[in-house]
C-alpha cells in the first residue's frame, strides 16, 4: 500500500493529476504489483495458482480471472497477523515440497487432478497447521470470488436496493 | 462595555436548548420548535447531513478493497473488535476518549449528528403495565411515577411520525401500536412460531415491531422518507430515508420550523446552574475546532447526550448548591445506569426447508416477548433478566452469504455454486 501513497504523494508533488503520464492512472488492483506483500514472488506463484485450482476458469470465469490472487496478497498483507502470514509461508513451502515428495514436480507443472488431490489431502490431513492455511485460503478464495461484481451479478442476483423482502419462497424461483 | 455584554448575553439566548442530536434529541429538538421554541442543539462532533454524508450508502460489496474486513493497523486505533469498512466512519478512536474497563464494556458511541439514529438495530417494542408495574408488585427498587396509560398516547404520537411496522398480536405484555405492515417472517421463524403455539400458551414468536417504513404514510412522505428498499445497509444511513434516524427525520423536521438551530462540534463542558434563581440557566460548552469555552443561556435545558455522558455532564456541573454535580443529593449520578446488554446469546441449528430461500432483505427479525415473572414470580430473580429474546435469523446459505462462505470446497465452481443447497440452514441470535 506505500506504493500507492507515494504515488499519490508523488502526484499531488508534481501539480496535480493531470501531470500524471497515462501509465500512472492506468494501474488497477490486479496490475498493481503489491510490494508490501508479505510473499516472496515464488511464494505469490504457487498461492496463484492454488487458487486458480480452487476455483479454475471454464465455461465461467474462474478466481485467477476475477482477481482473486491480489485479493488474497491484500488481505494477507492488511488484514491477517503476522502469525497467520508466516503459517501461510509455511503453508505454502509446504506445498512445493509435498509436490516434489509426492509427484517429483513442483507444483506448477503437476496436471489439475494432481493439483486437487494434494490440496485436498491437506484439507483431509492431521496436520492442524496445513488445515489452517488451506482452509484460510480456501475460505479466502471463495470470499474474493463470490464478492466479485461478475458473480454477484451473474450468479447471486445481486440487487443494491431490492425494494422487497419475502420470507418463505421456494429456492428455484 | 455593560452593553455589549448585554448583547452578547442576548445573542446566545434562546428558549430551550437541547444537548444531544440522537433520537432523544431529535425528538426533543422537533417537539419544541414545532411548538414555537427558539431551540438550540448541541452535538459534539461532526455534522452529518441527511444522504450527502453517507459515504459508503451505495456502495456494492466488491467496491470494499477489503470487502468490509478493517486492516490490522486501522483496527488497532480503534481497539475494539465489531469493525467494518462499511461503517468505519461512525467509530470512534480509543485515543479519543479513553477509557477503564473493569469488565468488558463495549460502549457504543455516536459522536456526530443524529448519533445513535444511525447506528441502532431499529426496534421498538412498547412497554406495558408488567414493566411499569414490576417494582412495586416484586418489592424492589422505587416505583416508576407514571403507568403505561401515562405513556400510551405519547407512544402512538411518536411511532406515527416515526413509521412502525409491525403485526398487532394483542398481547398484554407487549401493547400493540400505530403499525404500518409488518415485515413477513421466515420459513423458520414460522416453523418456530407454529411450533411454540402449539406446546405453551405464554410464548409467542412474533415480527419484531421495527422503525422502518412499510408502507409510506403522508406524514413520511412529508418528512421526504420512502418505504423501506430492504437493502439492509442501514447502519451506513439510509438514503431513502427508509428507517427512523434523526438525520432523516426529527432534525429535517425541526429545521423546517426555522426555529431550529443546529450547532455540531460543540462539547458540552456543564450545566450552568444559577444560586440565585436556584434554577439551570444555561450550558458551557468547548468548540471542539477553536476550543474556546462559550456560554448559551435558556429557560429549558434537555440533557439527551445518551446514557453515559448525560451523567458525565450532570457531574461536571457543580455549583455551591450541587457540590457533587447537578441533581446529585443522593450520589447516585454515574452508578446504577444501563446501556444495551450484547452478552446474553443463544443459537441453534434447524435441518431441512432446503427447498425454500428468502427474496429481498429482512432488516428486522422475529421477536420473543417476556414470558418470565409476567404473571407470576417464576424465577430467583425480580423483575426481568433478559426482557425478550431478540431473534436476528441469519440464514446462512452456505457458501454464498455474507462474504464468510462455509460450504465445503468443491474444485468445480459449477458445484460449488450447487451447495448452497446442500447444507443445513443455521440460525443463531443474541
Amino acid at each position: 500500500m506505500h506504493r500507492r501513497k507515494s504515488i499519490k504523494n508523488i502526484a499531488l508533488l508534481a501539480g496535480g493529476l493531470i501531470a500524471l503520464p497515462s501509465w500512472a492512472k492506468a494501474w488497477s488492483l490486479e496490475s498493481l504489483p503489491l510490494v508490501s506483500a508479505p510473499l516472496n514472488p515464488a511464494a505469490q506463484n504457487t498461492l496463484a495458482l492454488i487458487i486458480e485450482t480452487i476455483i479454475p476458469e471454464s465455461d465461467i470465469k474462474g478466481a485467477k480471472s476475477l482477481g482473486v490472487p491480489a485479493f488474497i496478497n491484500l488481505m494477507l498483507a492488511d488484514c491477517y497477523d503476522k502469525k497467520t502470514v508466516d503459517n501461510v509461508e509455511k503453508g505454502l513451502a509446504a506445498v512445493e515440497s509435498l509436490a516434489t515428495t509426492k509427484y517429483q514436480q513442483n507444483f506448477t507443472n503437476l496436471a489439475t487432478p494432481q493439483k486437487e488431490e494434494l490440496l485436498l489431502s491437506l484439507e483431509k490431513g492431521s496436520d492442524t497447521n496445513l488445515k489452517d492455511f488451506y482452509s484460510l485460503i480456501k475460505n479466502l478464495t471463495i470470499q474474493g470470488y463470490t464478492t466479485s461484481e461478475y458473480v454477484q451479478t451473474t450468479f447471486l442476483k445481486y440487487e443494491m436496493a431490492p425494494g422487497h423482502y419475502h420470507g418463505c419462497v421456494p429456492v428455484k424461483s | 462595555m455593560a452593553n455589549l455584554n448585554i448583547n452578547a448575553k442576548k445573542k446566545n439566548t434562546y428558549d430551550a436548548i437541547v444537548i444531544g442530536s440522537g433520537i432523544s434529541g431529535g425528538w426533543a429538538a422537533k417537539e419544541l420548535c414545532e411548538n414555537g421554541l427558539k431551540t438550540l442543539v448541541l452535538e459534539r462532533g461532526r455534522e452529518v447531513k441527511h444522504i450527502e454524508d453517507y459515504p459508503t450508502a451505495t456502495k456494492h460489496p466488491w467496491e470494499f478493497e477489503h470487502r468490509g474486513q478493517v486492516p490490522l493497523a486501522v483496527r488497532e486505533a480503534y481497539g475494539r473488535s465489531f469493525l467494518r469498512e462499511e461503517t468505519l466512519h461512525w467509530a470512534i478512536k480509543a485515543d479519543e476518549q479513553p477509557f477503564v474497563q473493569e469488565k468488558p464494556f463495549t460502549w457504543t458511541r455516536g459522536y456526530h449528528v443524529g448519533g445513535k439514529s444511525l447506528l441502532w438495530a431499529r426496534q421498538t417494542q412498547r412497554w406495558s403495565d408488567f414493566d411499569f408495574e414490576g417494582p412495586a408488585r416484586d418489592g424492589y427498587a422505587i416505583d416508576w411515577p407514571i403507568r403505561y396509560a401515562d405513556i400510551a398516547p405519547w407512544y402512538s404520537h411518536v411511532e406515527k411520525f416515526a413509521g412502525i411496522s409491525g403485526n398487532k398480536d394483542g398481547l398484554p405484555h407487549l401493547p400493540d401500536g400505530e403499525f404500518l405492515p409488518p415485515i413477513e417472517l421466515n420459513c423458520v421463524e414460522q416453523h418456530l412460531q407454529g411450533v411454540l403455539a402449539k406446546n405453551y400458551t405464554d410464548r409467542q414468536l412474533i415480527q419484531g415491531r421495527c422503525a422502518h417504513i412499510t408502507s409510506p404514510q403522508p406524514i413520511h412522505l412529508q418528512q421526504g422518507r420512502g418505504k423501506c428498499q430492504h437493502r439492509n445497509l442501514c447502519n451506513r444511513g439510509c438514503p431513502f430515508g427508509g428507517y427512523f434516524s434523526a438525520n432523516a427525520s426529527t432534525l429535517p423536521w425541526a429545521a423546517k420550523t426555522g426555529k431550529m438551530t443546529l450547532r455540531p462540534d460543540s462539547v458540552v463542558h456543564s450545566i450552568i446552574y444559577d444560586e440565585k434563581k436556584g434554577k439551570a440557566s444555561g450550558v458551557r460548552i468547548v468548540d471542539a475546532h477553536s476550543k474556546e469555552m462559550i456560554e448559551y443561556y435558556a429557560k429549558v435545558i434537555f440533557v439527551n447526550a445518551g446514557a453515559v455522558n448525560s451523567n458525565m455532564i450532570l457531574l461536571n456541573s457543580i455549583s455551591e448548591r450541587f457540590p457533587t454535580g447537578l441533581g446529585n443529593d443522593n450520589g447516585l449520578l454515574g452508578k446504577y445506569f444501563t446501556c444495551h446488554n450484547y452478552r446474553g446469546k443463544a443459537n441453534a441449528q434447524v435441518e431441512g426447508f432446503l427447498d425454500k430461500t428468502t427474496s429481498g432483505k429482512n432488516p428486522s427479525n422475529g421477536y420473543i416477548p417476556r414470558f418470565r415473572n409476567v404473571l407470576k414470580q417464576d424465577t430467583d430473580f425480580y423483575g426481568v433478566l433478559h426482557r425478550d429474546w431478540s431473534w436476528p435469523w441469519h440464514e446462512h446459505q452456505p457458501g454464498w452469504h455474507r462474504g464468510r462462505p462455509e460450504a465445503a470446497i468443491d474444485p468445480s465452481p459449477t458445484r460449488q455454486l450447487e451447495c448452497e443447497r446442500l447444507d443445513a440452514r443455521r440460525v443463531c441470535a443474541h
